[in-house]
């Protein structure tokens, strides 16, 4: 027996060019639709574990996937913008605990998130370096943005407008870095997180000047009365918030009206989420109100179908490839068929010779399923982070 | 089709933000979950919240006030510190009307703020307001309600239900023991404003005057019309001051002046050459040396009664 593996492995060697091609189609027809399985099934595993561990969440009227895909994932354009007062309404049911979200603004490629201190316990974030947020003008940065901004505690990050064409005059802010959170292989990994009023001074609601009512801030005013002061479009804002210039910031407007992008609701007990989003669900509500996990479940449906057609198409793919791989293997024999006769006439058996055929056909296909195997193991190893690349850098 | 190749397109950017950790648990979030023996830690901004809340509270509330001593409350500014151990509160209790604007700019989770006089905004009284504008922002108001509201005994009772209805809804089982303090602290409340009623009853005519501008629910409450000058305890108020109070008198004279603590000897004394009382009214916004707020208050009322004594006003 080891003499026919012995020949069909020297014939194989022989012919590496062919048995290497043979090898990695055979390899690629295998792995393909094990790695797509694989792909999605732990992508989707952690899209829908996210989802889940967002009980409710609560928006202006529109897209539910934009506002699930925003709130969770900081991705996509900000859903329209709804009244901070939904907070207030939202603890006054005491059905659940409302933790506010502000997105639409970054620092580089990196989401700036307006939160309040709830939201890390919720998504179980812990610090790693610094501090967490205790006053406006400061950011805690997710580990890949703390990375990426080369930002520590003690340094700065400067935020930047929504849009370039952002002609409504929001400038740039610079935030204190106070903190770097623990990686979680999240989307919190690449955030910039703020304090919810931070986020509206980010926005220009809020905004800090000289103290006008100062006499040393005269070269500025215009005018001046009891009640009034007019002053020059010169007054300086100030670009940093920091502890000493943070009496010196205002808010202008009512609070309740301040907008906010989503609120995670997380209720008390099941019943309460129940109530809660029953309370929301008239289609005259100015809120709109979403179970992100079936927002997921969808976006995954659609998904899941397309996976079908494509599974299809690898099948008929590789069906038709295995027909190659057939066709080779006879016309390799109709071609070796002068050094078939040669081993006949040196005295091996018919099925001597059947026998090294078929074993140069088992070796590629070991070798193949070896090489599918491999593949697939380090696919589950490091599949997220070669899909990741793939995509960030454009392969796919 | 175009939905479906959306809904892919986004699902493509979102693994690319996916990665590659266990699954995510959802966490409790929000103020510990309801429990009948825990005790519920409190953080307020100023003492008579602080007092309040451990009277109605009980052995069910572990209140703490870390404004430092001697510092005015209102004007505190907490260290980030502070503010950490704010957020580690179960319930953080506001006073609202403006009062403590760090609040404003620290980082504490509504779901833990209790903001003591929502809903009572109607009876707010306003404290002067300043327009400014300057550039493309045009005009803007920094509109500013008095935020000395605990004066007026009966907000203070309002202030003190919202206390005891934030407490409830964490410790529901106390929820009797709790709604009983309430009401011995309602009528205490009330018996308080039946007595500074009295006290302040015929002040009207006198003409009062008060030292800083943070009686203003005091004067709504009790109908003093009285006048708000700013002058510091510690601090002689200067010519001009003193220039612009003759002047002042001179169109409406005053009896009285209402001192958030002891003034100097030299301007009682001017003041009293003058015809002006002084007569020291604590606030109460700090914790005082000794006793409690109601045991302030029983000195302000004697103060009180002892200046009624010397001119034959009130009915004390």
């Amino acid at each position: 027996m080891r003499d026919v593996v012995y020949l069909a492995w020297r014939y194989l060697v022989f012919n590496r060019w062919k048995t290497g091609i043979l090898i990695a189609a055979i390899t690629v027809i295998v792995f393909l639709p094990l790695a797509l399985e694989l792909v999605l099934e732990r992508s989707s595993e952690r899209l829908r574990a996210r989802a889940a561990a967002t009980p409710l969440l609560f928006g202006a009227p529109g897209s539910a996937l934009e506002l699930a895909l925003s709130s969770l994932y900081f991705s996509g354009e900000s859903p329209a913008p709804l009244d901070y007062a939904i907070v207030a309404e939202l603890g006054d049911t005491r059905l659940a605990a409302a933790i506010p979200l502000h997105l639409g603004y970054r620092v580089g490629s990196h989401p700036v998130i307006g939160t309040s201190p709830d939201y890390f316990p919720f998504r179980d974030l812990s610090i790693a370096q610094g501090r967490m947020l205790a006053l406006s003008g400061e950011a805690v940065l997710g580990a890949a943005a703390a990375d990426s901004l080369d930002a520590a505690p003690g340094g700065g990050v400067v935020t930047a407008p929504e849009s370039v064409f952002d002609v409504t005059g929001t400038y740039p802010v610079r935030l204190r870095v106070v903190g770097v959170l623990e990686p979680t292989g999240t989307p919190d990994d690449e955030g910039v997180f703020v304090d919810i009023r931070t986020a509206w001074i980010v926005g220009g609601i809020g905004h800090g000047h000289e103290d006008l009512q100062d006499p040393t801030a005269s070269g500025s005013v215009l005018k001046r009365d009891d009640s009034n002061i007019v002053a020059n479009a010169a007054v300086v804002e100030y670009r940093d918030i920091t502890p000493e210039n943070l009496a010196d910031f205002h808010f202008h407007g009512a609070e309740d009206e301040f907008p906010l992008s989503a609120v995670i609701a997380v209720p008390v007990d099941a019943k309460s989420g129940v109530l809660l989003e029953g309370r929301y669900q008239s289609p005259d509500s100015p809120v709109r109100v979403v179970r992100p996990t079936e927002v997921m479940d969808d976006l995954l449906a659609t998904v899941f179908t397309v996976r079908q057609y494509v599974l299809v198409a690898v099948a008929l793919v590789g069906a038709a490839t295995l027909a190659t791989i057939a066709l080779v293997f006879l016309l390799s024999i109709r071609l070796r068929r002068a050094e078939i006769q040669t081993m006949i006439r040196i005295g091996a058996a018919p099925g001597r010779v059947a026998a090294i055929l078929g074993t140069e056909i088992l070796l590629v296909l070991i070798a193949s399923l070896l090489m599918a195997g491999l593949l697939t193991g380090i696919a589950t190893a490091f599949g997220d982070e070669i899909f990741r690349w793939l995509l960030q850098s454009g392969v796919l | 089709m175009k939905g479906t190749v959306r809904r892919l397109a986004s699902l493509g950017s979102l693994l690319a933000l996916v990665g590659c950790e266990p699954a995510e648990q959802g966490a409790m979030v929000g103020p510990a979950p309801p429990s009948g023996d825990a005790t519920v830690e409190i953080y307020a901004i100023n003492y008579p919240l602080a007092w309040m809340a451990e009277r109605i509270g009980g052995d069910a509330a572990r209140v703490t006030l870390p404004v430092p001593e001697g510092v005015d409350p209102a004007h505190w500014q907490p260290s980030a510190e502070t503010v950490l151990a704010y957020q580690r509160a179960d319930i953080v209790l506001l006073n609202g009307a403006g009062y403590a604007a760090w609040t404003e700019f620290a980082s504490l989770s509504p779901s833990r703020l209790v903001d003591t006089t929502r809903g009572l905004e109607d009876r707010f009284v306003s404290a002067g307001a300043m327009t400014h504008s300057h550039g493309p922002a045009g005009e803007h108001d920094h509109a500013d309600v008095a935020s000395h509201t605990w004066l007026d005994p009966e907000l203070a009772a309002g202030q003190a239900r919202a206390i005891e209805g934030a407490m409830v809804t964490r410790v529901p089982d106390r929820a009797d023991a709790l709604r009983q303090r309430l009401q011995s602290l309602v009528a205490e409340l009330a018996a308080l404003d039946q007595r500074l009623a009295l006290a302040f009853q015929g002040w009207r005519g006198e003409g009062v005057l008060y030292s800083h501008p943070v009686y203003q629910y005091l004067d709504a409450r009790y109908g003093l019309a009285g006048r708000s000058l700013t002058w510091e305890p510690g601090q002689d108020p200067g010519k001009g001051e003193w220039d612009a109070l003759a002047a002042r008198l001179a169109e409406a004279p005053a009896a009285v002046m209402l001192w958030e603590d002891e003034p100097l000897p030299a301007t009682a004394g001017r003041l009293r050459a003058m015809g002006i009382e002084p007569v020291v009214f604590h606030t109460g916004a700090g914790p005082p040396a000794t006793g409690d707020y109601l045991a302030l208050m029983e000195e302000n009322l004697g103060r009180l009664a002892r200046f009624n004594e010397t001119v034959g006003a009130g009915d004390n």
